[in-house]
């Protein structure tokens, strides 16, 4: 089966089987066709498919009559950053974050350095699907203008956001694992600037992924090793686009991803009070900690485009989910794996606490995550007959199935990145979590033959 | 009814118009069949100096890398250049991003095979097949390749020409030449061959920001302003190329535009002179050939039209020149294909060794009176007229190689349907420009009473 998975914000695939030149440039087209006249910017991960998807992108974007600003290898956060900068009308981040090497996808970024929203989203299918592009005739070329070097904007923004001087201070030494992805190489500008020691591993922007690049525990193993060897304050693992980071603790401890939302927004929330924009997926844990700074936590669906929309119409503090991706509304509307591995820091010198005391302040909770790999076209419909497991349980369809039950609650969902259904269930005890799960996914295999 | 898309797939390759009929999907499409054709391996490309190059160039990039080729960007070359740095580097094959002498708003592929040569007809159509069935091979993400970058690359191609000419004879006469590149792929290389070759020289038209000071077929209507800078330099020669840097044609030391076959007898008279063998040329290149290989004793391959064909032959044949009538002169010491560099080197040759103004080498060949011209024609009709017309001359010396060409002792006529437009081509040859024209007009009305007849 050929996997092609369109969501609000982009098009994601395994290359050469629907990653082809010329759906990239069918995309690229509607996009270009969609955007005001202007500049674009194109940046892409490690992946050794990157180039070629760029070349497509940018042939694409060339005839809609687009300058182009090509980023190369450049993380989504440092993309959508430079947006602003350049007063670019769009950009196209090509990554597809923590899939396997095999993947690669277009992220389509509208002029505030956001994904695009809904409307956006359904404007740009629209066009793709009617086929007429705005194809110019290029009486003159449009410009491509390559750019070197261009995080250093944004590292030096960066750093005036965060409480530099007071990190330096505190000369921690932090273990980095960028997964070879657009955040190998990066990483060392970006903890010298800190005035950590830094100890990198996979840290060339190859392309080569070692593990998966998903910040979680289960691809951790090597970070925590060199934690505890080389005796380090904490570890940080990133996915291949930098939006999206995973911990561990200076004792070795492998954290779950779903702990990179609380362990922020403790110490943020305290600096900027406002709302806490999550998605349904994600742990409870973060209802703790809003509640100690009375602010309220807001549930929409997976997905950094609707949790960013809702972070700005409801003016939000912060927005972030269970797979380690934080939006900070005084940093950027962007999951920033950069800004989230500074925030850590700082929250560690400011409040002289290590990492895991921060998480012992969090209520534990154990949290249990299966997926069912589903045929395309019965994933909604097998979501929607879950339905029948709990017919007296508080349910929110506003995402697959949501169900709070006593002491636990459940989410079945269909990924909209892969063919797949997740089963997510959460509850202070773990047997019961696993229970949950293992309810719900042995009723979809009965239901799958 | 809706407009047709100018959008044409030959043997050439395709050309459409940029921002109607020639997408970046298409030529990612073309792309994607070449590079499924080649197989993976080094695939060269090149563009010429139209604006929506750089655009094209990145499908085609895309398309290449996809199916696992290794490209190799060569920027602005040359055509010829292109060709024989395929050879050169043993590259499975090349694209060019040109639409020759189409107008601006033109542009094209070009596909080049293994060895340098443009793809035979066979190979065409399994390139096509491929296209047209729409299944390419694409490769796992980790077997895409990262494109490589070489610049003056086209050093190499002057190298050889300058190899295999009488450099020192050249330089010692300190030769004034205006060159016209037609802000063509030419404007790359030609300054710097008259430079090695001891020129003085005025550039005109070198500009490559892509905007054409005149249509680029080197045709005298187009060459006003070179004629004029001769004159004014106090030249003896004046070199025209077309955008592609292909073809040649030459100004005499009197400011006259001699006509794109002149240049081809000129290089076959000056091959000849120094090694016999066999020519090759297509069927409408002028007597004057065969008269040089008459003199010679050497065989004359007549071939149809179309680069390849004319290539095909002289390497079957072994020839030692050949070319087109439109200025493409074929010299294999250098490579198989049309390159004006190498056509502008023999003629610096010939002038340096025979000590005479080009105007009196031209006048040997000025006897004969080459005219070109064209009828609109639907394409069924066309081939139906000239079928009727084969059987009325069929007494006559005909050859239906490519069309029809009729001979006689010193005229003949060749009539061919076109293959990408609803026209007939005539071309007739005679001592006399009268009767060039007079044999034009007579088979321009017997085939409107044919037609007539048809319908």
């Amino acid at each position: 089966m050929k996997l092609l998975k369109l969501n609000l914000s982009g098009v994601r695939g395994i290359v050469g089987q629907t990653i082809t030149p010329e759906l990239v440039i069918d995309f690229a087209s509607a996009f270009g066709t969609m955007l005001p006249a202007g500049t674009v910017l194109v940046g892409r991960d490690s992946r050794k498919s990157g180039l070629m998807v760029q070349e497509a992108a940018v042939a694409a974007l060339l005839s809609t009559g687009h300058e182009v600003r090509n980023l190369g290898i450049c993380p989504t956060p440092v993309i959508q950053f430079l947006v602003r900068q350049h007063r670019a009308v769009g950009a196209i981040s090509i990554t597809a974050g923590h899939n396997p090497a095999e993947w690669n996808a277009l992220n389509f970024i509208n002029s505030q350095g956001t994904y695009l929203n809904e409307f956006q989203g359904s404007e740009l299918l629209d066009i793709y699907h009617l086929g007429r592009f705005a194809h110019q005739k290029l009486k003159k070329s449009p410009a491509v203008i390559n750019e070197l070097n261009p995080e250093e904007v944004y590292f030096s923004w960066l750093s005036h956001k965060l409480r530099t001087e007071e990190i330096a201070r505190a000369r921690f030494k932090v273990v980095v694992d960028p997964c070879n992805g657009a955040g190998a190489g990066l990483v060392n500008k970006f903890f010298q600037a800190l005035g950590c020691e830094l100890v990198a591993v996979n840290n060339e922007p190859s392309g080569y992924f070692p593990h998966d690049p998903e910040p979680r525990p289960r691809n951790a193993g090597e970070v925590a090793s060199l934690v505890r060897a080389t005796g380090a304050s904490l570890g940080f693992l990133l996915n291949s686009d930098a939006s999206r980071v995973s911990l561990v603790t200076e004792t070795g401890e492998t954290l779950s991803e779903e702990y990179t939302l609380p362990v922020v927004a403790g110490y943020y929330l305290q600096q900027q009070p406002g709302p806490v924009i999550t998605s349904l997926s994600t742990s409870r844990m973060i209802e703790a900690v809003a509640e100690k700074y009375g602010v309220p936590v807001i549930r929409t669906r997976v997905g950094q485009s609707a949790l960013i929309q809702v972070m700005l119409q409801e003016d939000g503090a912060l927005a972030g989910e269970g797979s380690g991706g934080v939006a900070l509304r005084n940093f950027q509307p962007a999951f920033d794996g950069f800004a989230v591995m500074g925030l850590v820091l700082e929250a560690m010198a400011v409040q002289q606490k290590k990492l895991s005391e921060l998480v012992k302040a969090i209520p534990r909770y154990h949290i249990v995550k299966d997926k069912i790999v589903c045929p395309p076209h019965r994933l909604h419909s097998l979501v929607a007959e879950t339905r029948k497991l709990y017919p007296r349980a508080e349910v929110n369809s506003l995402d697959g199935l949501h169900v709070t039950l006593k002491e636990a609650w459940v989410h079945i969902r269909a990924s909209s990145t892969e063919p797949l259904i997740r089963v997510i269930a959460e509850s202070p005890s773990a047997a019961r979590a696993q229970l949950e799960v293992d309810k719900v996914v042995a009723f979809l295999n009965r239901l799958l033959g | 009814m809706k407009k047709r898309l100018p959008l044409k797939v030959s043997v050439s390759g395709v050309r459409g118009i940029i921002g109607e009929s020639l997408t970046p999907q298409i030529a990612a499409r073309f792309a994607s069949a070449f590079g499924t054709y080649l197989g993976p391996g080094q695939v060269l490309i090149g563009q010429d100096t139209r604006p929506s190059g750089t655009m094209l160039k990145k499908a085609v990039l895309s398309g290449l890398l996809a199916t696992g080729c290794q490209p190799v960007e060569v920027g602005v070359l040359p055509i010829p250049t292109i060709l024989f740095l395929t050879h050169e580097k043993q590259a499975r094959g090349a694209v060019v991003v040109t639409a020759s002498h189409n107008p601006p708003e033109w542009n094209g592929l070009k596909f080049i095979g293994p060895e340098g040569l443009y793809l035979r007809r066979s190979q065409v159509e399994e390139f096509l097949d491929i296209f047209h069935q729409g299944e390419f091979t694409f490769v796992a993400a980790e077997r895409i390749k990262s494109p490589l970058q070489e610049k003056n690359a086209g050093e190499l191609h002057l190298e050889k020409i300058l190899s295999r000419l009488k450099v020192r004879a050249i330089r010692s006469r300190g030769f004034r030449v205006v060159a016209d590149c037609a802000n063509g792929a030419g404007a790359t290389l030609l300054p710097q061959l008259l430079r090695e070759l001891g020129c003085e020289t005025l550039l005109i038209n070198t500009d490559l920001s892509g905007q054409f000071a005149h249509q680029s077929e080197p045709v005298p209507e187009n060459l006003g302003e070179l004629c004029r800078r001769v004159k004014e330099f106090r030249a003896d020669l004046g070199l025209a190329q077309d955008a592609d840097a292909d073809r040649l044609a030459l100004v005499d030391e009197k400011g006259r535009a001699l006509g794109e076959d002149l240049t081809l007898a000129l290089a076959v008279a000056h091959v000849l002179g120094k090694k016999r063998g066999p020519v090759a040329v297509n069927l409408s290149a002028s007597m004057a050939i065969d008269d040089l290989a008459a003199r010679y004793r050497v065989p004359v391959i007549r071939t149809r039209i179309g680069e390849i064909n004319v290539v095909e032959a002289m390497l079957d044949e072994g020839a030692v020149i050949g070319g087109e009538g439109n200025g493409g002169v074929i010299w294999p010491e250098i490579h198989p294909c049309r390159d004006s560099l190498t056509a502008a080197g023999l003629v610096l040759e010939m002038l340096a060794e025979s000590q005479k103004p080009l105007s009196v080498l031209a006048a040997e060949f000025n006897k004969y009176h080459l005219l070109k011209d064209k009828m609109d024609c639907p394409a069924e009709l066309a081939f139906r007229a000239v079928v009727e017309l084969r059987r009325r001359y069929q007494s006559e010396k005909i050859s239906t190689l490519d069309g029809l060409k009729i001979s006689w002792p010193d005229s003949w006529v060749h009539l061919r349907p076109s293959n990408t437009e609803p026209i007939i081509r005539l071309l007739a040859e005679s001592r006399s420009a009268v009767r060039s024209r007079r044999l034009i007009e007579r088979f321009k009305k017997e085939i409107k009473s044919i037609i007539r007849k048809l319908v």
